[in-house]
């Protein structure tokens, strides 16, 4: 169930900002997702918590909660299933 | 959507060697834009300090069409595109006045951080409302309820 969470995670990335050249299998489990990891910038990371809002209902104030939340899928993951209503 | 309008005439100081403005200067034309428009509702940059944001750009872009010359009058036209995040998105056209030739055409993006540095994922209610008057005078649509 944690693993399906992770890919459908790695696909609402992909789907959101449009990474037309990357696939669920090149975004790893563990590495960054913002800086030197998948690279996202600012306006990245604001697209993403407005698709996290809408798909599980989340919410993420700011970069200083989502340093830690964007810390990874995995991260991401475990966030997503802490906090879904 | 509606476009506000700045109007200003090109310098001795922002034409290059070619006799036409450098490309640079278009930038700042925008910021004039910018200005002339938040101005009127209490969106400036002293403003936002004062509520305890500032709003950095982060994207640019600008598309040159036809050159301005020394002393032509132009015309700087900006708008605000709906929100669909914690960004403003601003858009420009720069017109020559006297028949109203598109010189370029610009975009600009801003986000919202604390004073304290982080990245603000949502708008404060408090800037919303301000944010909102200003949609409302451009007949843009506001936030989503």
């Amino acid at each position: 169930m944690a693993e399906d969470l992770v890919l459908e995670l790695k696909k609402l990335i992909i789907n959101t900002l449009k990474l037309e050249e990357i696939g669920p299998g090149d975004i790893q489990d563990d590495a960054p997702l913002f800086g030197d990891g998948l690279g996202l910038d600012s306006i990245d990371a604001l697209e993403l918590v407005v698709a996290l809002e809408k798909t599980y209902n989340v919410f993420i104030p700011d970069s200083e909660v989502g340093k830690k939340v964007f810390r990874s899928v995995n991260a991401l993951a475990d966030f997503v299933k802490a906090n879904r209503a | 959507m509606k476009y506000e309008e700045t109007e200003i005439r090109v310098r001795f100081n922002e034409v290059d060697s070619w006799g036409v403005v450098w490309h640079g200067h278009y930038i700042a034309w925008f910021e004039a834009g910018r200005m002339a428009l938040l101005r009127k509702f209490q969106l400036q940059p002293q403003d936002f300090a004062q509520m305890g944001y500032i709003a950095p750009v982060v994207d640019l872009k600008c598309s040159y069409k036809e050159p301005a010359r020394l002393d032509e009058e132009i015309i700087i036209r900006t708008t605000v595109l709906k929100p669909t995040k914690a960004a403003l998105t601003f858009q420009f056209e720069v017109l020559r006045k006297r028949d109203r030739k598109l010189l370029a055409t610009g975009e600009e993006t801003q986000v919202l951080q604390a004073l304290d540095g982080r990245l603000l994922y949502y708008i404060p209610p408090d800037l919303k409302k301000r944010l909102q008057n200003l949609f409302n005078y451009l007949e843009v649509p506001g936030f989503p309820a």
